[in-house]
C-alpha cells in the first residue's frame, strides 16, 4: 500500500492505493501521525484505489477514527469499491466511522 | 297408430252395413285376419317395449349406484389429500429444534444477528489486536533504551572504578596522611563492583524480558496477520442463502396452500355431482309409470283380442303383417335388443318357449351385422 496526503480547504484528502494489510502497520502509523499534525479537522480516507483490505486493515482503520477523535478531528472513509465496499458492509463499519460514496 | 314413413297399407274389404238393426257391420274376413294380426304383434311388441323399459330403467340404477358410489371414494380421496397437504403447509414455515417448532423467518433472523455478533467480534478483536501489536512496537523500543542505558551504566562504573583506583595509587603516595583516604578508595571500589554485579543482573533480566516482548511481539503480528476478511464476507453468502431459502418456503407454502384449497374444491364439486345423481329416481318413477300405461294398453288389446276371436270362426287366422313388422324391426338398430325382440316375437308360445329358449340370455349374443330371416 502506498499513500498520497492532498490539503484542501477545510479537509486533507489521503488516496490509499494497492492493499491494506498487516504489513502497512508500520507505514499506516506515520499516516496516522501526519494526520494528526495535519491542520484540517476533516480527514478523508480516499478509498476509491484501494484494491483489497484485510481484518487488520480494519483494525487499523479503526485505530485512526480513534486518534482521530482523540484529536476532535473526524475521521471520513470515502469511495470505497469492490472487496473493500463489502468488507466494509459486512463489518458495519458505517455505525462507527463516517463513510461517503 | 302411425309409423314414420311405412304405414301398412290396410285395404278396407267391405263397407259397414249401416242399415243394420243389431248394431252389427259386415265385415271381410281379409280385414279381421289382418286385424288379428297386428294386434298379436302389437301385444307382443308391447311386451317387448315394457321389458326394455325395464331393463333400461334397471341399467341406469345400476350405473348410477355404481358411479355414486366411485364418486364417493373420490371425493374421500379428495378429502384426505386437502387434508394432508394442510398438514404440510402446517409444518412447511418452521423448523423443528430441540423439539420445538421454530418459524424459518425467525430462525434466519436469528442466525444473521449471530454471524453478524460474530463479524463485529472479529473486528473488535482485529482493533485490539493492532493497538496491542502498536504498544509493543513502543515496548521493542523502550526495551532498546533500556539496554542502552544499562550500557551507558556499565561505563559510568569502569570510569568510577578507574577514578577509586587512582585514588588508592594517590592515598599510598601520600602515606600515612591518605590512611583515611585509601579506605574511602577502597570503599567506593567495592561499591563500583556492587553496581556492576546490579548492571550484570539487570541486563540478565532485561535480556529476558526483551526475549519475552519480542516472542510476544512475533506471536501478536501472527494473530494480526491473519486475515478474517473472507469469513467476514461469508456473512453475504449466508445471508443470500436464508434469504433464498425463505422466499423458496414462502413460495412452496402458497402452492401448498393453492393445492389444498383445489382439493377441498374438488371435494365439494364431487359431493355436488352424486347430489346430481338423483335424477335416476325421477327417471325411474317416470320409466314405471309409463310402463304402467303400457300394461292397462296391452291388457285392454288382450282382452278384445279374445273378445274377437271368440266371434270369429276358427277359419279365419291372423294374418302376420310382415310389411309393418319390418318397418318395426328396422327401429330396433341396437343389436342385442333386436334380438330381444326377434325371440319374443317368434318364439313366444311355441314350443320352443315352452323349453324355455325365452329365458335365455342375449345380451351377449352376435347378431349385429348378421340377416335375420323372419318369415
Amino acid at each position: 500500500m502506498d499513500y498520497g496526503i492532498e490539503q484542501r480547504d477545510q479537509e486533507a484528502a489521503v488516496r490509499l492505493r494497492g492493499r491494506l494489510t498487516f504489513n502497512d502497520h508500520a507505514k499506516l502509523r506515520a499516516l496516522i501521525g501526519e494526520m494528526k499534525q495535519n491542520k484540517a479537522k476533516r480527514q478523508v480516507l480516499d478509498l476509491s484505489s484501494l484494491e483489497f483490505v484485510d481484518s487488520a486493515g480494519i483494525g487499523m482503520l479503526l485505530i485512526a477514527r480513534e486518534e482521530m477523535v482523540a484529536a476532535t478531528k473526524e475521521l471520513v472513509l470515502r469511495g470505497a469499491v469492490g472487496q473493500v465496499k463489502r468488507v466494509l458492509t459486512v463489518a458495519q463499519i458505517g455505525k462507527i466511522v463516517t463513510i461517503e460514496d | 297408430m302411425s309409423f314414420d314413413g311405412a304405414t301398412p297399407h290396410l285395404t278396407p274389404a267391405a263397407t259397414p252395413a249401416a242399415d243394420d238393426p243389431k248394431g252389427t257391420v259386415t265385415v271381410s274376413s281379409d280385414l279381421l285376419s289382418t286385424w288379428m294380426g297386428f294386434a298379436d304383434v302389437q301385444r307382443r311388441t308391447l311386451g317387448v317395449v315394457q321389458t326394455e323399459l325395464a331393463r333400461t330403467s334397471q341399467h341406469v340404477e345400476d350405473a348410477t349406484l355404481d358411479l355414486s358410489a366411485r364418486f364417493r371414494i373420490l371425493a374421500e380421496k379428495a378429502m384426505e389429500q386437502s387434508e394432508r397437504v394442510a398438514q404440510i403447509v402446517a409444518v412447511a414455515g418452521t423448523v423443528r429444534i430441540d423439539d420445538e417448532q421454530v418459524p424459518l423467518d425467525q430462525l434466519v433472523v436469528g442466525m444473521q444477528d449471530m454471524i453478524t455478533d460474530m463479524v463485529s467480534n472479529i473486528v473488535t478483536l482485529s482493533r485490539h489486536a493492532m493497538s496491542m501489536v502498536y504498544l509493543l512496537d513502543d515496548v521493542q523500543k523502550d526495551v532498546v533504551e533500556l539496554e542502552k542505558s544499562i550500557g551507558d551504566i556499565d561505563v559510568i562504573n569502569r570510569q568510577t572504578n578507574f577514578l577509586a583506583l587512582n585514588a588508592t595509587i594517590e592515598a599510598s603516595r601520600a602515606g600515612e596522611a591518605g590512611r583515611t583516604f585509601a579506605v574511602v578508595a577502597q570503599e567506593v571500589r567495592h561499591l563500583s563492583h556492587s553496581t556492576g554485579d546490579l548492571a550484570k543482573r539487570m541486563r540478565s533480566k532485561i535480556t529476558a524480558v526483551v526475549k519475552g516482548v519480542r516472542n510476544g511481539h512475533e506471536i501478536l503480528r501472527q494473530i494480526a496477520n491473519t486475515d478474517m476478511s473472507p469469513q467476514m464476507l461469508a456473512k453475504e453468502r449466508v445471508d443470500k442463502t436464508m434469504d433464498s431459502l425463505v422466499e423458496q418456503t414462502t413460495h412452496f407454502q402458497s402452492v401448498l396452500e393453492t393445492a389444498a384449497s383445489v382439493s377441498a374444491d374438488m371435494s365439494s364439486t364431487i359431493a355436488r355431482v352424486i347430489t346430481g345423481m338423483q335424477f335416476q329416481d325421477l327417471t325411474k318413477q317416470r320409466i314405471e309409470g309409463i310402463n304402467d300405461s303400457l300394461a292397462i294398453m296391452s291388457a285392454g288389446l288382450d282382452e278384445l283380442e279374445g273378445q274377437i276371436r271368440a266371434e270369429v270362426p276358427s277359419s279365419i287366422g291372423a294374418r302376420e303383417p310382415q310389411e309393418w313388422l319390418n318397418s318395426l324391426l328396422n327401429r330396433f338398430t341396437l343389436s342385442e335388443m333386436r334380438g330381444r325382440f326377434v325371440r319374443k316375437l317368434l318364439l313366444e308360445g311355441t314350443a320352443l318357449d315352452e323349453n324355455g329358449v325365452l329365458d335365455v340370455d342375449v345380451s351377449h349374443s352376435d347378431s349385429a351385422g348378421g340377416d335375420i330371416e323372419l318369415f
